[in-house]
């Protein structure tokens, strides 16, 4: 039997692991609440983007687009949403597998394909793996508008001028706090109903998040200066919708996953304490039958 | 008429305003209510929106967006 010393060590060292594990589960509840709250505020934009959009969509001139043409696939493009730390219970190895699994049912070569990893865990899996990571993004703070710009113009960039003919992006989509699904969706060729999938998910269909998602009413509009400028103009837009509603699922993901997990593991350590406190007990209640009997039978042994 | 302007990651301006002005690619213009449905480009520069005629304007400072204007209100993304 494990002596007393190395229990009561065990029973010490897994209440400091349940007071970290407590810690970070409050954090990321408050965290999540955040991602939620900054998830409400980007509705307006994507919104009004989206409505725009579907009265361009029934357009000649969309179709013809650069950043909308639809090209057979030789070369594709995957930005790979991850957080980067981990303790987060299957998150990123959830959107890592969704990702190579779909790379592997592409039937590209690893050459042909290309990642922007955004977060640390999507980096070193890709490299590790052999792939061509073009760049890297961070994912340790808050979403912010020049990240999404930035994406959104390496991946244009690349698709206007023909070095990949598709661009996804895979994320973890937050259904609730307790589930999330990995989810790949196509950034460009930009598409009427890719988008409208995007605003759907923005407006949840309940809970306190939840909106109306009027349809627009229809109407004949001037465009100016001209149909396609302001194509030129809206579908780099109507992208960074589709990045940025990505990154803040993510995230929201990210943080609910992480607060369930250390919810888990608080529990796990209070179930081990009290085994250990258990078996404490026992040993040192076997110690103290020990001395006595050695005791009693030192004494019977002087009376004899 | 009802005004949105909206960046992606922030709202900088949401409610009932008189007029907006604003430099749309083609020239600067002025947008009042019932305006004809439309929607134009925008460049750089500065868009001006009063709450009620004649007094001193809220200032955005703007590098470029779209403006669409329809029968109910008007919205700016950037």
């Amino acid at each position: 039997m494990a002596g007393l010393k190395q229990i009561k060590t065990k029973i010490v060292a897994m209440k400091k692991s349940q007071t970290v594990t407590k810690a970070m589960e409050a954090v990321s509840a408050a965290k999540m609440r955040k991602a939620q709250q900054t998830a409400l505020k980007g509705r307006a934009y994507a919104r009004a983007a989206a409505s725009t959009l579907s009265r361009l969509s029934g357009s000649r001139e969309i179709a013809a687009h650069p950043l909308s043409t639809v090209r057979s696939v030789e070369r594709a493009l995957y930005i790979v949403i991850t957080s980067d730390k981990g303790l987060a219970g299957g998150l990123n190895s959830g959107v890592l597998k969704a990702a190579a699994r779909e790379i592997k049912a592409s039937g590209l070569d690893t050459k042909d394909v290309s990642i922007i990893a955004v977060g640390r865990k999507a980096n070193d899996y890709f490299t590790a793996r052999g792939y061509r990571v073009e760049a890297f993004h961070p994912n340790n703070t808050e979403v912010s508008g020049d990240v999404v710009r930035s994406l959104v113009n390496e991946a244009a960039q690349r698709f206007a001028a023909q070095s990949v003919d598709k661009v996804f992006i895979v994320y973890q989509n937050f259904v609730s706090t307790f589930e999330q699904r990995p989810t790949l969706r196509t950034v460009f060729p930009l598409s009427a109903e890719d988008l409208r999938a995007v605003v759907e998910d923005i407006t949840p269909k309940k809970g306190a998040f939840a909106g109306d998602s009027s349809a627009p009413t229809s109407a004949v509009y001037t465009l100016e200066p001209s149909e396609a400028e302001v194509l030129n103009t809206i579908l780099p837009m109507l992208a960074s919708i589709i990045v940025y509603h990505a990154l803040l699922e993510s995230q929201a993901s990210e943080h609910s996953a992480r607060m369930v997990a250390m919810k888990s593991a608080s529990d796990k350590a209070g179930e081990k304490q009290d085994e250990l406190t258990l078996q404490f007990n026992k040993a040192r209640q076997a110690a103290i039958t020990r001395e006595v009997s050695e005791i009693t039978g030192g004494m019977e042994a002087m009376a004899l | 008429m009802h005004l949105v302007i909206a960046k992606v990651d922030e709202v900088l301006f949401e409610g009932e305003a008189y007029s907006l002005t604003i430099p749309a690619t083609a020239g600067e213009m002025t947008v009042l209510g019932h305006h004809e449905p439309l929607i134009t480009t925008l460049k750089a520069g500065e868009a001006r929106v009063h709450l009620a005629a004649g007094d001193n304007p809220k200032l955005f400072a703007i590098s470029g967006g779209v403006l669409e204007v329809r029968a109910d209100g008007a919205t700016v993304i950037l």
